[in-house]
């Protein structure tokens, strides 16, 4: 079973996110980008199908900053092929990523594709299913676990209020990972090094991309509040009511 | 005074004992070529010399348990007078008519000195046995999780320990009976031979036929048993007497904190025995089983699974049974399945106490380190490590938060430190990840910046320029990162300039110091050094008054790794505090349990008490005592967590030394409470150039 992982890049939030001066973007000069963690549970779960099963597994992502390290990563924890996605112009918001992945998974052989249930820029988890209607192919998200069948998987799909529901999905398909069966591993940075001398990355001139549908009106910081105040006592407590003309 | 027929049969003896025994020797010799490589052989002479001088003078044994070294010490200076008695005997045994009893006072001294040791080996070997056999200490069990070779389990240690020690016991027990049945047979006594004479009165009825008998029976069970004794010899545990000077001899010549290199970096570090370099397994030969690696090991201490002991034990017992398939080209399985377990190499905190130690230059701790390095390059290092290994790779702190923060703490001060990166400074400070970051840590930081902004100390930092040193990364086995955080930071002080460097955190001193190579090249301190040297030169004036009673925690990378143990003694002495010495002080003192990246993990399942814990519990033991001093950032930490898991919160105050020096600066009074404010010495240069007292 040949596995395809969509690997994204997002902002890292551990940094102070600041928008530039134009009102609609994030300013690239505080900006660090990190690999969305849900996409790297999805690679550690396209990896254990692969050590499970056989296969091959294709990391794809679209080119940024250091995605070339991100990928070389992923070939030093084990999968056997890197696909950067080049020349693109702006992709805004997810329904025009979801447009390149598919238009690049065009190019590639696959029975499966994985990536992250959500990112922090995907918080309605959207990447998944737009990839799959693109595909014209079948979807699940919320995935904690996948077994190789012949010709499909079986995925735990999780619920809230801690129901799991077991599917079975024809391939190929798109899946949706919540977590991979273990931790995503860990690539020790002379292993990637190593690649890095020996390996290439396989490109691919991206298509797709800003369909004009959307554009960013405005971003901004949410709007703070005057900040709380702490009461020591009932009586100050009487003493603000009264001020507010509420008693 | 052998007949023909005996001197025949000694001969033959000799002869095939000591082919069986070369034979044993040879297959060492092999086995450890089988090892990778290592540099061990540099100024071989005056390695020889050295290791000669140490076990001459038993300084290695001596480190620990007095009584145990004295009974080693009868048995070790008694054989090493024991080569001229063997000498002596077998000439005795050729020349007809040779003796030295009665022969002069040359032989008289001779004769005396046999006597004596004889009687202190047995005395030695006799007590050594009592220890083990009848008081069976403590020390020489294995916390029931540790991983031990099912002969070495049933009882193989003391069965060697056994058979060892009843050979010397015969050995010099029959030399001694046998000069006392020669004195019988001469019929009277001699003053050279106090103690033989008082026994051979117990003989003075026996015929002289008996007695001529009797020596010749002695004469055997004290030479004869050599040679039945030596092929047993290089599988037993009195090895070590001849492999324990040669591995002191070979013993790493490098700082103790420079880790060797990786040497095959296509598959980093050790998963079998013979990825291990050639002094590991050495190191399995040259082991007594003494345990006193364990004794002083805080994992084994805290009921982790990890023995240093077991380890070099298990190397040898498997050594000892599969040494012909292994030099047949067979490989050793996998060090995790019989040396020992996956969660106790993660157990170790690098601390060096185990290396320290060891009486016969043993170095378990690098093995560990071999056996991190092939786990992390095959992926599996553990979860909680891996975070923090990933977050050191991307943002270069173990915090996971974010570079351009590292120098936030900088703004709690009234001044600016100059940023080394802008502008030439004397004295860079590498603060470290812990001082930077931790909340705990900073506010020790600003201390110690308030401090040499007081005293005029031209000084700046990198800011976000600073990655972590690497030191801890090194040691959890991640190579690459380590290389990769080396390089980053060479290449940020390569473009500053600076005359000195100095650090607050001794991990971080320990990796400048020993490990940049080149990328290092100006002297490297501890801050407790700068500010003892600021201090004698009174360019810190320190206060009168006494500030109470403290006792002091040597951390690993400043103490037993690079021998800094008098300056914070000092400074802490001369900021008017009483010192009062835990009794795992310098070179022994008891590792916090952070090191070696153990501060990143969690707590093993089924641990009886952490490292941390049980220091404090020291401490506390010492009576009354106000304060316990570190001079390390994670020290801080640490054992402001034990104070309080030890419920000893209020009772004792965990400080690091540089609040004492700002204390007794007066950095700390109110303004107005009758002190003088410090005017920053740089203000006034005349009185920076000349310090008013000489």
């Amino acid at each position: 079973m040949n596995t395809v992982v969509l690997l994204k890049r997002v902002p890292d939030l551990v940094e102070d996110l600041e928008v530039d001066s134009s009102g609609t973007a994030l300013d690239s000069e505080h900006l660090k980008l990190t690999l969305n963690e849900f996409d790297d549970h999805a690679l550690e779960q396209a990896l254990l199908l692969k050590e499970g099963g056989g296969g091959e597994v294709t990391a794809v992502a679209l080119d940024s900053e250091d995605v070339d390290k991100m990928l070389f990563t992923a070939l030093a924890k084990g999968a056997d092929r890197a696909l950067k996605i080049t020349g693109t112009g702006a992709v805004n918001g997810t329904s025009e990523l979801a447009e390149v992945f598919a238009q690049a998974l065009g190019s590639v052989n696959y029975d499966l594709v994985l990536t992250g249930v959500q990112a922090s820029d995907d918080i309605d988890g959207q990447l998944a299913p737009t990839v799959a209607a693109k595909l014209s192919v079948p979807c699940i998200e919320v995935i904690t676990g996948v077994e190789a069948g012949d010709g499909s998987v079986t995925v735990h799909k999780e619920y809230a209020g801690g129901v799991l529901a077991e599917f079975e999905m024809t391939l190929p398909g798109v899946l949706g990972i919540q977590a991979a069966a273990q931790s995503p591993r860990y690539a020790p940075v002379s292993k990637v090094r190593q690649i890095q001398d020996s390996a290439t990355l396989d490109e691919v001139a991206g298509a797709g991309g800003d369909n004009g549908k959307f554009s960013i009106v405005v971003m901004t910081p949410p709007e703070t509040g005057e900040g709380a105040q702490m009461l020591e006592s009932v009586e100050e407590l009487i003493a603000v009511l009264d001020s507010k003309g509420v008693i | 005074m052998l007949g023909p027929t005996e001197r025949i049969a000694f001969l033959l003896l000799v002869i095939v004992c000591g082919g069986l025994a070369t034979h044993g020797f040879l297959r060492i010799a092999r086995i450890v070529r089988l090892g990778k490589a290592a540099e061990r052989t540099d100024g071989l002479a005056g390695r020889l010399i050295n290791a000669l001088i140490d076990v001459g003078l038993q300084r290695t044994i001596a480190k620990a348990r007095p009584l145990v070294s004295l009974a080693h010490g009868f048995v070790f200076f008694g054989f090493s007078f024991y080569i001229l008695v063997n000498v002596n005997d077998l000439i005795e045994a050729y020349v007809d008519g040779w003796t030295t009893i009665g022969a002069g006072t040359l032989a008289g001294v001779f004769n005396l000195l046999s006597d004596l040791f004889s009687v202190l080996i047995l005395i030695g070997m006799l007590s050594l046995l009592v220890r083990r056999f009848v008081a069976k200490p403590k020390t020489l069990e294995f916390n029931s999780n540790v991983l031990l070779q099912a002969k070495a389990a049933g009882g193989g240690v003391r069965r060697d320990s056994l058979i060892v020690g009843v050979f010397i016991l015969i050995h010099v027990g029959a030399r001694w009976l046998g000069t006392a049945f020669h004195l019988a047979h001469n019929g009277h006594g001699d003053p050279w031979l106090p103690t033989a004479s008082v026994v051979a009165q117990g003989f003075a009825g026996m015929s002289p036929d008996t007695l001529e008998l009797a020596m010749h029976i002695c004469w055997w069970l004290a030479m004869g048993l050599i040679m039945v004794f030596l092929p047993y010899f290089p599988r037993s545990k009195h090895l070590h007497l001849m492999i324990a000077p040669l591995n002191l001899a070979l013993h790493k010549s490098t700082p103790h904190g420079e880790l060797d290199d990786v040497i095959d970096a296509s598959a980093p570090g050790a998963k079998t025995l013979t990825d291990l370099p050639w002094p590991s397994l050495l190191d399995s030969y040259s082991c007594i089983m003494c345990n006193r690696c364990q004794e002083v090991c805080p994992a084994h201490e805290s009921g982790t699974p990890l023995s240093p002991a077991a380890l070099e034990i298990n190397k040898r017992y498997w050594l000892n049974a599969n040494s012909s398939s292994l030099l047949a080209g067979g490989e050793s399985p996998m060090l995790l399945d019989f040396a020992t377990s996956s969660e106790a190499v993660w157990s170790c905190t690098t601390c060096y106490a185990c290396v320290e130690i060891c009486p016969v230059g043993n170095a378990p701790m690098f093995d560990l380190v071999e056996m991190r390095r092939s786990i992390v390059f095959e992926g599996n290092a553990p979860d909680d490590l891996a975070e923090v290994l990933r977050s050191l790779d991307e943002k270069g702190n173990s915090f996971g938060q974010s570079a351009r923060r590292r120098a936030k703490w900088t703004r709690g001060l009234d001044f600016k430190i100059p940023d080394a990166r802008k502008q030439p400074v004397e004295y860079l400070w590498f603060v470290g990840d812990f001082a930077s970051y931790d909340p705990q840590c900073q506010e020790i930081s600003r201390t110690v910046a308030r401090i040499l902004h007081a005293a005029g100390v031209d000084f700046g930092i990198l800011y976000e320029g600073e990655r972590s040193a690497g030191n801890d990364v090194r040691r959890t086995g991640e190579e690459g990162l380590f290389e990769a955080l080396t390089e980053q930071n060479v290449e940020t002080l390569a473009a500053c300039e600076f005359e000195r460097i100095f650090t607050t955190d001794p991990h971080t001193f320990n990796a400048l110091k020993n490990e940049y190579g080149d990328g290092v090249t100006v002297p490297v301190e501890h801050y407790t050094t700068l500010l003892l040297r600021l201090v004698e030169s009174e360019e810190i004036q320190l206060g009168d008054g006494s500030r109470g009673k403290a006792t002091y925690h040597d951390p690993c990378f400043l103490g037993r790794y690079n021998g800094g143990f008098d300056a914070p003694r000092a400074l802490i002495e001369a900021c008017g505090t009483e010192l009062v010495e835990m009794p795992r002080n310098r070179e022994q003192s008891f590792c916090c349990g952070a090191g070696g990246g153990r501060i990143w993990m969690k707590d093993q399942d089924g641990i009886t008490e952490r490292p941390s814990d049980n220091r404090i519990r020291e401490a506390m033991s010492l009576g009354a005592i106000d304060y316990f001093v570190v001079s390390c950032p994670k020290d801080l930490t640490m054992y402001r967590d034990a104070v309080k898991s030890t419920g000893n919160d209020g009772k004792i105050e965990v400080r690091d030394i540089v609040e004492f020096v700002a204390d007794a600066m007066g950095l700390n009074d109110e303004p107005g409470d009758g002190a003088e404010a410090i005017p920053r010495a740089g203000d006034e240069a005349e009185a920076g150039a000349a310090p008013a007292n000489g």
